[in-house]
């Protein structure tokens, strides 16, 4: 029997309870000021929802729809909230506890490592309950209004809530019982997270009809995303049938949990010690003359060979930069820009070839979508480690007491990161010159569209560096990055999700301006945002917040560079 | 007659209410390593920040061979080379990754650069384990990587914050005859270090603060002959049941302020003194005369350690 299973038969309730790392993480997430935050912006929004849509005058809504209307973006916005936040903890709780050295301390003491992952796993779990229970008053707010049902709508809403808070948290502890950095932890969890919630719809709405078991295999992979089962809790399962997702609510939870169960059994095989005992790379330099053709092939530019001195006209620090991430290494780059590249040109060959009807418009969406999830995946991730990993390992201490100055630290850093986004959005240029190609009318859409992934990459880099100037941590820094882009850039999609009810027409195109994902949406007349013009205020808005972070950024770098 | 590199004028630093630091005087000159020693909160790394351009005094004032450290620390940060207490290292960075970006943010070009990190790593003894990752490297290693790193730009002045903080003996060792050859090649240092009696195997000049004060400051033998002008003297007897014999002799002679203790395990006896050699050698005469069995008869030695807890308890006691 594993060592991580010893104990488990006198695993309780009553034991699981008085787990003294469930008290530690419940107590220590909820002293934090930014959880506090959290909470309080759930309620805050969730109520603010109700209220726009609350009757004004006397007349009663026979239909009932009103409620409907106001519950649907509750029920969507709390899920995004889960999202957003709940895998932020795990997705740090035990590659930061083996950084510090804690995580032996817990391994080596009597309690049991499935005591420690219950307590890690439940401790947020709880998190993510107290979470949601803020938007109850909304909820039911709701329910009085009439035509939401307590056995239909509430309870289905919130057994989902508690399903995602179990998946991403599981999920959240088994990346981080794999990293080796909290960043890398963090990134790995919200790309996965969002795979779960938006890729695994894929197929069955991109490809359609399908049959036999290419059928069965794409709606069970719709299982794992909670997109189904809210439509179809908050009234809305045509739509979702119209579009190829006929999973409901309860397919969701059987998925959750045992997607919890199997990723709990993997994290606790990695919480064994025996397991952890492994030797840190020393690092090995393969000589260029003993590189294999294989080698030079898989990598254009090789990790394992000696790299050159570094130039006296490129800024030392945006090189260090680029070497010291293990993803921002140039050859991790250039497969991503390959792997971009062949999929943007395949989207096109495909409309090109008429075997699905969808349009050049179309693929160019999916193609502005593709761009702007790299954007969101990597951006947060690269930029939050800016500053606040230098303050972190010390390094920051040593660029002081060097003769640079905090401009050249500030721009080395900047380009590090911009430099790494703008190639990654390089991938998808092939597919547009094609599209340009096929349909030469779209060449100046396509220009703007360009222009708009511009500035959302001066956003990414820029919002997430100043988070980073402020944080101590890279953890929270990542963390507060995803969260503040996400709402920006999906927040403001999910406002133009509830148009025309609560949101008014004007309401909506103003959030739309913060996006610049939804300006390029809105240039390639994606269906929902043709009537939205959003050139050139859009193009305003970002570039005044990209001048505003900037200076923002500079001012607390010349601070924090400067003699105390 | 000796050139003073480094100078420090009545420099005091306050943070708000609190006095960091209270109006150091101190110059060290060329070739000569300062040992920086205080208990925790002393100020020694306020001191540090101040002299390397990273923190502004209060008042007072501190320089550099001859340049202000708060009004110019552009050309500070080029006289100095500066190894906090953390190592500051990178995710996967080579070591000689690690020396080549130094040198770059140092402004070292092309051939010089590569010629300066050749040396710094022959100097360091560092050459085998400059392909190898910095964060897998031991701490000992680290630290002779962090020495590499502030030699790079061939600084006059060294100032190195706990560089045998953690080191295994060898390791020390090596640090300790490291550092004296940077000494030997003009050189000068200063160094903190909570491991006192390296300090005095390897320092010119000490000086010893508590709570922000400058206690203490001169070379290793002025240190000691001011803070401890008591010598220990021992009696080591041949046998344990002669204690109480000479004793009784001892204990008329001594003052209130020389205390005797006798150690039956070891058959000792023990008292500080200010007696000269002759008084000392009256001492002895009177216990040979009284035919105790003397085998040994010496002064144990005092060293910083001594030094450092005569200030550091006294300033305890003061506080309380």
């Amino acid at each position: 029997m594993p060592s991580f299973f010893r104990n488990m038969n006198s695993v309780n309730l009553a034991t699981i309870f008085n787990n003294p790392i469930l008290h530690r993480e419940l107590t220590n997430r909820l002293r934090s000021n930014k959880t506090m935050l959290a909470i309080v912006a759930v309620a805050l929004v969730s109520s603010l929802l109700v209220l726009m849509r609350w009757p004004s005058d006397a007349s009663i809504d026979l239909v009932s729809q009103g409620a409907i209307q106001v519950f649907r973006p509750v029920a969507f916005a709390i899920a995004v909230a889960i999202m957003m936040l709940i895998p932020a903890f795990p997705a740090t709780a035990l590659v930061s506890e083996r950084k510090r050295g804690t995580l032996t301390l817990l391994l080596n003491s009597p309690t049991s490592p499935a005591t420690i992952y219950a307590g890690k796993l439940l401790g947020n779990v709880l998190l993510g309950i107290i979470l949601f229970s803020v938007s109850l008053p909304a909820i039911f707010a709701c329910y009085a209004m009439g035509g939401i049902s307590i056995s239909t709508h509430v309870i289905p809403l919130l057994l989902v809530f508690v399903g995602m808070a179990f998946q991403y948290s599981a999920l959240g502890l088994w990346i981080s019982s794999r990293s080796q950095s909290t960043d890398g932890s963090l990134r790995w969890t919200y790309g996965l997270v969002l795979v779960l919630v938006v890729l695994s719809i894929g197929p069955s709405v991109l490809v359609g009809k399908l049959s036999g078991l290419k059928s069965i295999i794409a709606q069970a992979l719709t299982t794992l995303s909670p997109v189904p089962a809210l439509q179809q809790i908050t009234g809305a399962q045509g739509q979702s049938q119209s579009i190829g997702l006929a999973t409901g609510w309860t397919e969701f939870l059987t998925m959750a949990a045992l997607t919890t169960i199997g990723l709990a059994y993997a994290t606790l095989k990695r919480l064994d010690p025996l397991q952890m005992d492994r030797a840190k790379p020393v690092g090995k330099v393969v000589e260029a003359t003993k590189s294999g053709w294989l080698r030079r092939l898989a990598y254009l530019v090789d990790p394992q060979r000696r790299k050159a001195s570094i130039p006296f006209w490129m800024n030392p620090v945006m090189v260090k930069e680029f070497r010291t991430r293990k993803f921002g290494r140039l050859h991790w780059l250039l497969r991503l820009v390959a792997v971009g590249g062949v999929v943007s040109l395949l989207l096109t060959v495909v409309a090109a070839m008429g075997t699905v009807n969808w349009g050049v418009e179309r693929i160019a969406a999916s193609m502005v979508l593709m761009q702007i999830s790299f954007l969101l995946l990597l951006g947060p991730s690269l930029g939050a480690n800016l500053i606040a990993a230098e303050v972190e390992s010390g390094g920051w201490q040593l660029l002081r007491a060097a003769p640079i100055s905090a401009w050249r630290i500030l721009i080395g850093k900047l380009f590090s990161t911009l430099l790494t986004l703008l190639l990654l959005l390089c991938a998808t240029l092939p597919g547009y010159v094609m599209m340009g190609y096929i349909q030469p009318a779209l060449g100046g859409q396509v220009s703007n569209v360009l222009i708009s992934l511009v500035i959302a990459t001066g956003m990414v880099t820029i919002i997430s560096a100043c988070v980073s100037a402020f944080s101590k941590t890279t953890a929270v820094a990542t963390a507060t990055s995803y969260a503040i882009l996400l709402i920006l850039f999906a927040g403001t999609l999910l406002i133009w999700l509830g148009r025309g009810n609560p949101f008014g027409p004007v309401f909506v195109e103003r959030a739309l301006l913060l996006n610049p994902a939804a300006t390029a949406l809105a240039e390639m007349k994606t269906p929902g945002f043709e009537t939205y013009r959003l050139i050139p205020n859009g193009w305003y808005v970002g570039l005044g917040i990209c001048a505003l972070g900037l200076i923002v950024l500079l001012i607390r770098t010349i601070r924090i560079t400067r003699p105390d | 007659m000796a050139e003073t590199v480094l100078e420090t004028k009545e420099l005091t630093k306050r943070y708000g209410d609190f006095l960091a630091l209270d109006n150091l005087s101190i110059h060290v000159d060329r070739g000569q390593i300062l040992g920086f020693i205080g208990p925790n909160g002393a100020g020694k790394t306020t001191t540090i920040k101040i002299l390397v351009g990273l923190s502004r005094p209060t008042s007072g004032s501190a320089s550099i061979a001859g340049v202000n450290c708060s009004e110019n620390a552009a050309r500070i940060k080029k006289l100095v080379g500066y190894m906090p207490d953390r190592f500051g290292s990178y995710d996967n960075m080579r070591v000689h990754e690690y020396l080549d970006f130094f040198g770059a943010i140092f402004g070292i070009r092309g051939s010089l650069r590569k010629r300066r990190i050749a040396e710094v790593m022959e100097i360091t003894n560092t050459t085998y384990m400059q392909d190898k990752y910095v964060e897998s490297l031991s701490h000992g290693m680290q630290q002779r990587v962090g020495i590499a790193r502030t030699l790079l730009h061939d600084p006059e002045v060294l100032i190195l914050d706990e560089p045998a903080n953690g080191l295994d003996p060898k390791a020390r060792i090596e640090m300790r005859q490291l550092l004296l050859r940077l000494a030997a090649e003009g050189k000068t240092l200063i160094v903190t270090s909570h491991i006192l009696p390296e300090l005095s195997r390897i320092c010119n000049v000490v000086a010893i603060m508590t709570a922000g004060k400058l206690r203490a400051f001169g070379s290793v033998d002025e240190v000691m002959s001011k803070l401890c002008p008591q010598r220990n003297y021992e009696v080591q007897l041949a046998s344990s049941s002669d204690l109480g014999k000479a004793e009784s002799i001892l204990q008329p002679m001594l003052l209130d302020t020389e205390p005797l203790t006798a150690s039956h395990t070891e058959c000792v006896l023990r008292f500080p003194t200010i007696r000269s050699e002759n008084e000392m050698a009256t001492l002895l005469r009177k216990l040979v005369a009284a035919e105790v069995p003397v085998t040994q008869y010496r002064e144990v030695t005092s060293d910083l350690e001594d030094a450092f807890l005569s200030v550091a308890g006294s300033d305890y006691s003061s506080n309380e």
